[in-house]
């Protein structure tokens, strides 16, 4: 028991370190800048001001984004599918809870509860159903059928006049531990808790004999089917387990924001886990986190920049798209394997010349 | 003996982490059938596309009339005068016998010129010259194939078992073309079939592993049973 | 027998749809033929709108195996370009120049066919041409080439919606059939879709460069080593697509006006154009065209009044929906492309 727990911790050390720092990083911020990690009270009420809450914010976005980019590795990075309509997943949890919460006149906690079973039960029956009709389209077939699925989703609830179309809905009956505008820090634990588990849940999936069945798939489907595999079974197990993750972002994302939008269902939340996967790393444990967090930290960080070059000022907001862009043709052209692949592939000739000298 | 029409020195050729050719040494005389022998897997195709610039060697050299043509793009090697007949004969199904044989045009006409040879050649050519290559069968596709590196002028032929999957008396009529074709131009032949090969051939080089090992003239390889056991594995 | 049947199922199926469609229309209209026109030249127009974009989008995939996210920008830059030639102030300001707006708006269509060339040459040359081994990277690539271009436009044109204020003669004319007002200028560009179908299909058909595009849509390898020059009809293919594109959105900017919607619009529908039609089937991707062109105006027109104002801008998923579930790869694709 004690070496086998010695072992995990050798192999895993920076893993647990990871997990320890962001464990205390509300007190480390607060600690750092005299801020309390709880917000400042008023009356009754928590505000959420102070340089630790906000960092919390920060870190649940990127908690979320990072779910939501694994989970789509797990089908693009390592099944080789390659879906344009994740946003689906996510967006539609998002109105799950919502609807939940706001409409239904449970119990808060309950409606909570429900909600957050539902968003994932249906999402995951959804994605299995759409896979059962869809997965036997090849390559970019599949791709447009997800994006066609998606964007109808999108235009339906930008027009839906109970979900108050395009405006969309705020919440206000989240159970007041969980309500990122009271108890910050309880979101924080929880986004963090999940985005942990997803981690080690798809590590230890493709280290099974499905993940490895996923990646045969990934290298050639035809021969996997050929050795006697049934490709679609395996197929709809990672869309299945996939959506049901996205459906767990869309849900704290929600909670996050305590609104409710036709953007949840954007290309935008399609197109931000496909960039950070590349970014990151495709078909790797932690480039999907890797891309997440590096573009979220420059989105906050950059975004609300201005640069000033003699007496004009530039606000980096007004060519934040631009920046995006160009990010993302650098990254197919320069670094198609991502942060992490380059690394490998850095560490490997290293070794070679060490070697060789 | 002529200076070499076709010279490959040792090349070297990858093809994804894959390397296919370590050391590959053809010489293809002026006015010559060349036949490249040996087993599946050994290199014969590679060979070819290598010297036609789809696969690209990393190393060695190809001289075409004694000139460099390794690192050109295919379409000016082609264009050098060299025709390719790839195996599995690649000819476009959706388009017409005559689309087929007006692509393979290099200048205007070159089509005009040439038709009351091919239709000569090959009389199947006339009879289905507008409908799609598609509908012709296996050994008629094979003719269209062969029939499109005769539209311009290719001193160069190289060719990729042209019997493969074909009856035996379609394999006739088709070594009776190659051998009349090579009354004009020099040919480089892949060939599994070693009877037709044999027949056809005046010299042989036999590639094993990636390698060119042995070459020399076919009546001499006919006779030594040893060596074509040793490396074909027929007798 | 079952052959031809199997051979002509596309055909049936589209004829089936269309057919369909218009006696919805029709009874929709309550057999009044003014309100039935107008919806059918409604519809015509806005297919021909898409083929512009779909066209370029369908061939471009078929023989380079390129889908080109940016294809929608490009009718986005048209538009804008030709609203900005037309119309004074502005980057290039013609109203001096050219006072009869008759006049302008022939130069205005060039200067967009001419942007759109331009830039699809950049696109082609500088940034496709890297990635042709690698499909699904250049897919991100052009989404990402999207991106920019919609963020240039916002830099030089700002985010402003602009619908088209100078209006000239064939815009403004309308003839009465059936007791309603006909656009002449849609019917004109119902008319300069038809003669482009056309004219596409001859050059397909009967030119050169149209073999050697079938060709290299089934071999282009093969097509390479018969000693053409792939890459430089990749190069013409590539930049006459997105001009036609570039076109569609001048001409289409009378009516739509130029805004940063266009280009994701235009897009998605022509994408789901392409995909239902048969991805790299040009007889697909016209009858396509066609076909969501006309669901678009039936879906429009059956809505008005009812609490499904939805309906006209899902129709084009709907349809790609429904044909895919029917026929994987589409109308009139073959089963071995993907």
């Amino acid at each position: 028991m004690t070496t086998r727990l010695i072992e995990n911790l050798r192999e895993n050390w920076l893993y647990w370190l990871i997990i320890l720092f962001l464990l205390a990083f509300p007190f480390l911020v607060a600690a750092q800048t005299g801020s309390s990690p709880f917000g400042e009270p008023r009356g009754d009420r928590m505000v959420m001001r102070g340089e630790s809450v906000r960092w919390q914010a920060v870190m649940i976005e990127i908690f979320i984004l990072a779910i939501l980019a694994m989970s789509y590795n797990l089908m693009f990075g390592f099944t080789g599918v390659l879906s344009f309509g994740h946003a689906l997943f996510f967006g539609l949890s998002g109105y799950i809870i919502g609807l939940m919460l706001e409409y239904t006149g449970l119990d808060n906690g309950i409606a909570l509860i429900l909600g957050i079973g539902l968003a994932i039960a249906i999402n995951g029956i959804l994605g299995l159903l759409i896979g059962l009709v869809s997965l036997r389209l090849k390559g970019v077939y599949f791709a447009i059928f997800t994006l066609a699925v998606a964007e109808m989703a999108f235009i339906f609830f930008g027009r839906f006049a109970l979900t108050r179309a395009e405006d969309g809905f705020t919440l206000t009956h989240v159970p007041i531990w969980l309500d990122a505008t009271q108890n910050r820090i309880t979101l924080y634990y929880v986004a963090l808790g999940m985005g942990i588990f997803t981690f080690f849940a798809i590590r230890r999936l493709i280290n099974s004999p499905t993940g490895a069945v996923f990646k045969a798939i990934r290298e050639n489907e035809d021969r996997a089917q050929s050795i006697g595999y049934n490709t679609l079974t395996f197929k709809l197990i990672a869309i299945t387990i996939a959506s049901m993750l996205a459906a767990s972002a869309g849900v704290l994302q929600v909670l996050l924001n305590k609104k409710v939008g036709p953007e949840l269902l954007g290309i935008g939340n399609t197109v931000d886990p496909l960039l950070m996967t590349i970014i990151g790393g495709i078909g790797s444990f932690t480039g999907p986190v890797i891309g997440a967090t590096g573009l979220h930290l420059l989105d906050t960080n950059i975004r609300e920049a201005t640069i000033t070059i003699g007496s004009t000022v530039l606000h980096v907001s007004d060519f934040w798209g631009l920046l995006l862009g160009a990010i993302f043709i650098l990254a197919v052209m320069v670094f198609p394997q991502g942060v992490v692949g380059t690394w490998i592939r850095l560490r490997m000739r290293w070794q070679k010349f060490t070697k060789s000298a | 003996m002529s200076a070499p029409v076709l010279e490959i020195r040792n090349i070297h050729t990858f093809i994804g982490q894959f390397h296919i050719l370590e050391g590959v040494n053809v010489s293809v005389p002026q006015g010559s059938i060349t036949v490249m022998l040996g087993r599946n897997g050994a290199g014969k195709t590679t060979t070819l596309k290598s010297v036609m610039g789809l696969t690209p060697p990393s190393q060695g050299a190809i001289l075409f009339e004694g000139k460099p043509i390794h690192g050109k793009r295919p379409y000016h090697i082609a264009q050098l005068g060299i025709g390719y007949v790839p195996e599995h004969r690649a000819i476009f199904k959706t388009l017409t016998v005559r689309e087929n044989l007006e692509l393979a045009e290099r200048q205007a006409h070159d089509l005009e010129k040439r038709i009351d040879f091919i239709f000569n050649l090959f009389p199947a050519m006339r009879q289905f010259y507008h409908y799609p290559a598609g509908n012709l069968s296996g050994g008629q596709q094979q003719m269209l194939a062969i029939a499109r590196v005769l539209v311009p002028e290719n001193r160069l032929l190289l060719i990729d078992e042209p019997s493969e999957g074909l009856a035996p008396v379609i394999i006739e009529e088709l070594m009776a073309a190659i051998q009349k074709l090579a009354e004009t131009s020099t040919v480089l032949l892949v060939e599994q079939n070693f009877r037709m090969a044999s027949r056809l051939a005046d010299r042989y080089v036999i590639l094993d592993d990636g390698q060119s090992r042995v070459e020399g003239v076919m009546p001499e390889l006919i006779k030594d049973e040893q060596l074509i056991q040793r490396y074909l594995g027929v007798a | 027998m079952a052959t031809t049947l199997g051979k002509n199922t596309p055909i049936l199926v589209m004829i089936a749809i269309i057919t369909g469609l218009l006696t919805f229309s029709f009874i929709n209209s309550n057999g009044d033929f003014g309100d039935f026109g107008i919806t059918v030249l409604s519809g015509l127009f806005q297919g021909m709108l898409l083929f512009l974009v779909a066209s370029g989008l369908s061939i471009i995939f078929g023989l380079m195996d390129v889908l080109t996210l940016a294809h929608g920008a490009y009718f986005m830059i048209g538009a804008y370009v030709a609203y900005d030639v037309q119309h004074p102030g502005g980057v290039i300001d013609l109203t001096a120049a050219i006072p009869d707006p008759n006049l302008r708006f022939p130069v205005a269509l060039i200067a967009a066919i001419l942007v759109g060339a331009g830039l699809g040459v950049i696109l082609e040359r500088g940034l496709l041409r890297p990635l042709y081994s690698r499909p699904i990277f250049q897919l991100v690539m052009t989404f990402g080439v999207s991106l920019v271009m919609v963020e240039i436009v916002k830099a030089i044109w700002d985010t402003t919606i602009y619908s088209w204020q100078d209006r000239f003669g064939l815009q403004e004319s309308f003839f009465e059939l059936f007791g309603q007002q006909f656009s002449v200028y849609r019917l004109f560009v119902v008319g300069i879709g038809f003669v482009l179908i056309i004219g596409i299909a001859l050059i397909l058909r009967r030119t050169r460069i149209g073999i050697i595009i079938r060709a290299g849509v089934e071999d282009r390898q093969m097509v390479e080593a018969l000693g053409i020059n792939v890459q430089l009809v990749f190069t013409v293919v590539f930049t006459l697509g997105c001009a036609v594109a570039a076109f569609g959105g001048g001409i289409a900017a009378p009516f739509l006006g130029a805004s940063n919607n266009l280009a994701t619009d235009f897009l998605l529908q022509a994408v789901a154009v392409v995909v239902l039609g048969g991805m790299g089937s040009y007889e697909g991707t016209a009858a396509g065209s066609i076909m969501v062109g006309l669901a678009i105006a039936v879906a429009q027109k059956a809505a008005i009044g009812t609490a499904f104002t939805v309906l006209p801008s899902i129709t084009p998923m709907l349809l790609l929906i429904l044909i895919l579930l029917l026929r994987p790869s589409g109308l009139f694709g073959s089963a071995h492309s993907s």
